[in-house]
């Protein structure tokens, strides 16, 4: 036997080893759940979850200082292990990319397994567990001795075991509430739905205006009978613009005048163009129908306005409200030190961060649309997240220098 | 131009790749059937980019939203990945499957069609939208490029001939990875600022995930030394996986609440 075959049947002997263990790992994560109720896993809260990863990491430099040679250890650091690890990983995540993530949802198998909740069950945290014991002992080798041709492994590794390691330790600080606002009034109470609970905020909110802009609403052509609205065969999806045809199926209809903001004049009962407020969007539509001509008005109507249609034999020409396009609350944020108060603007996308909390717009009250009063806000806590942001620059890092130094098979 | 034209130029793009692809496998040695079979290739692809160019200027926004805007541009893009490979590397089986690829993308577009829609919700509103998407899509072009090669290799079976096919199917996946990496990490950073926080196991996160330990597996696998064999059956499969996490996800019973759902009508 060359040395060569020698070292390739160990390979393979570890890599029995190495999914012995993996599958060992899951099984028992799974009786866990099965005789304990499927409860899964709570990581402590701080400052527990900081000393158990300082233990746990320590531990993890020790054992790959001190017992090197121990070929245990060799072992649990190994590639073979890791690689069995990420396959067991991926294969638990497959079940939570498959099965519906919910308490309570699906079949009694899927619940008593924890399978509707596989990423807090006890298979993936030993999976995990073992796996960043892998990862941290591989990398205390590459680090120390320290070699420069070693900076992107140790890169993109330690930012992996950081990201991962802080993200899961630090998810049991993490806050999440919801805190309703209503037009011009204020409120430094919010709602987590987690631990179902009010809490009390270190600031108010008092919102002073929500608002709303759409997309150009859309004709469609509307069957009573089988609800349901129909898109026309051309310009599908596309908002009304002026001089616009649209067909259907024995309709063809043009847009002859639109009006983006119209209120129906009392006196005369005609849509009159206005600035802003309670004005929704008009059109004047001609076409025809199996052959006979039709005009009239369309639209949207609101909490203010009826909504105007034109009536096609059983079906009906509608004006549908074009899907939102940007909302923001006008807030003002006041704290204890500061006398007036600072504005801010809240924005899907821009996020704006008071004492620690990142305050970000979230909803409204849908029924209402664009005259919503009510403007939801999520409130996010999560003093890990430095740590958490540093493993992923670091994994750039190192995953640009991988791009940048060529890769090269060995 | 947009969908109503599309069929018309997928249907041209696929005839001159047709087309090219005839001409280059039994063009022997003739060499003026060679350099007429690369014309047609090109032209192919070029009818597919004058497409997009013109189909993004109409939709006012980058065509990079619902996922048959996305097959778009893997269709473009697959060949483009062979035609590179074969001036860079001299090996020209490659693109024959990146045509094959990309015609099964267009005509999964012709087959469903899509409805045109200009609206871009505001959680897409970001000057996170096209980095995230855009290293998606070439990561995604590239894994599916290096699937290609590993399918050719396993049929072929050339592994014990030459190691051209091994490693050009390796590079390519190492590359992809490469792209699959940033993007996932794009993706987590632009979900807190859009969602509250950076990782909140969305079926789409799930299955990104899982697609990239797919490819962690395989990087690792092969620093193992792993034989050739078993990685090209690794490399050919695990692209199903990507394909899952691109666009099956939104039919599986886990997607009911998820964010990353943009289709409309």
């Amino acid at each position: 036997m060359s040395s060569k075959d020698a070292k390739e049947s160990v390979g393979v002997w570890s890599f029995k080893q190495g999914s012995f263990f993996a599958i060992a790992l899951v099984i028992t994560g799974f009786v866990i759940e099965a005789a304990f109720g499927a409860k899964g896993v709570f990581f402590p809260s701080w400052p527990f979850n900081l000393i158990i990863l300082l233990v746990f990491s320590g531990n993890i430099v020790l054992a790959a200082l001190l017992m090197k040679e121990n070929s245990f250890v060799r072992w649990l650091g190994g590639i073979p292990l890791g690689l069995c690890l990420i396959i067991a990983m991926a294969v638990l995540s497959l079940f939570g990319g498959v099965l519906r993530q919910e308490t309570g949802a699906g079949p009694l198998w899927a619940r008593t397994l924890r399978l509707n909740g596989v990423f807090s069950s006890w298979p993936f945290a030993l999976t995990v567990f073992f796996f960043l014991v892998n990862l941290g002992l591989s990398l205390v080798w590459k680090t120390v001795p320290f070699r420069s041709s070693n900076l992107q492994f140790v890169l993109f590794h330690a930012g992996f075991w950081i990201a991962l390691a802080c993200g899961l330790a630090g998810s049991a600080d993490l806050q999440r509430v919801i805190i309703p606002l209503y037009e011009g009034r204020s409120t430094d109470r919010a709602y987590n739905s987690f631990s179902k609970t009010m809490i009390d905020l270190p600031f108010s909110l008092y919102l002073n205006d929500f608002r709303m802009e759409e997309y150009e609403p859309r004709l469609a052509l509307y069957d009573p009978g089988k609800d349901r609205l129909e898109a026309g065969e051309s310009g599908k999806g596309i908002g009304v613009a002026e001089g616009m045809a649209v067909s259907w199926q024995g309709v063809d209809v043009k847009v002859e005048k639109y009006l983006p903001l119209a209120v129906v004049d009392d006196g005369t009962g005609m849509p009159v163009p206005v600035e802003a407020g309670r004005g929704v969007p008009f059109a004047f539509l001609s076409g025809t129908h199996d052959g006979e001509p039709f005009s009239g008005w369309v639209s949207t109507g609101s909490p203010f306005e009826k909504p105007a249609f034109v009536e096609l034999g059983n079906k009906l020409l509608v004006l549908v409200n074009g899907s939102p396009k940007k909302f923001r609350s006008e807030v003002t944020i006041r704290s204890g030190e500061e006398g007036g108060g600072r504005s801010e603007a809240l924005e899907v996308n821009k996020p704006v961060t008071v004492k620690g909390w990142t305050l970000y717009q979230m909803g409204y009250d849908e029924k209402s649309g664009k005259w919503s009063e009510l403007s939801l806000v999520e409130g996010v806590r999560d003093p890990w997240l430095p740590v958490v942001y540093l493993g992923f620059f670091m994994i750039l890092a190192g995953n640009t220098l991988f791009f940048w130094k060529g890769i090269r098979k060995k | 131009m947009t969908w109503v034209e599309f069929p018309y130029m997928a249907y041209s793009a696929m005839v001159c790749w047709g087309m090219g692809s005839l001409l280059g496998i039994f063009s022997a040695r003739e060499h003026v059937l060679k350099v007429l079979g690369t014309g047609f290739m090109m032209a192919g692809t070029a009818v597919m980019v004058v497409f997009l160019i013109v189909f993004w200027a109409e939709l006012d926004r980058p065509p990079l939203r619902t996922l048959g805007e996305t097959r778009l541009w893997y269709a473009t893009l697959i060949p483009v990945v062979g035609f590179v490979v074969e001036y860079r590397w001299k090996i020209g089986w490659l693109k024959y499957y990146c045509v094959a690829l990309a015609s099964f993308f267009l005509l999964f577009n012709i087959r469903f069609p899509e409805v045109y829609d200009k609206a871009l919700m505001p959680a897409l509103q970001s000057v996170w939208f096209v980095p995230h998407v855009v290293v998606y899509l070439v990561g995604y072009v590239l894994l599916a490029a290096s699937s290609a090669a590993a399918w050719h290799n396993i049929f072929r079976n050339r592994l014990s001939e030459g190691k051209d096919g091994v490693e050009v199917g390796h590079y390519l996946a190492l590359l992809g990875f490469v792209f699959l990496t940033f993007g996932l990490v794009f993706g987590a950073l632009w979900a807190k600022e859009a969602w509250g926080h950076y990782w909140t196991w969305d079926p789409k996160e799930t299955w990104a995930l899982i697609a990239w330990l797919l490819y962690l597996g395989y990087m690792h696998a092969n620093s193992a030394k792993v034989s050739n064999n078993l990685l090209q059956w690794y490399l050919a499969l695990a692209f199903l996986v990507l394909l899952v996490s691109w666009f099956g996800v939104n039919y599986l019973p886990s997607a009911q609440n998820s964010v990353h759902t943009y289709q409309t009508g």
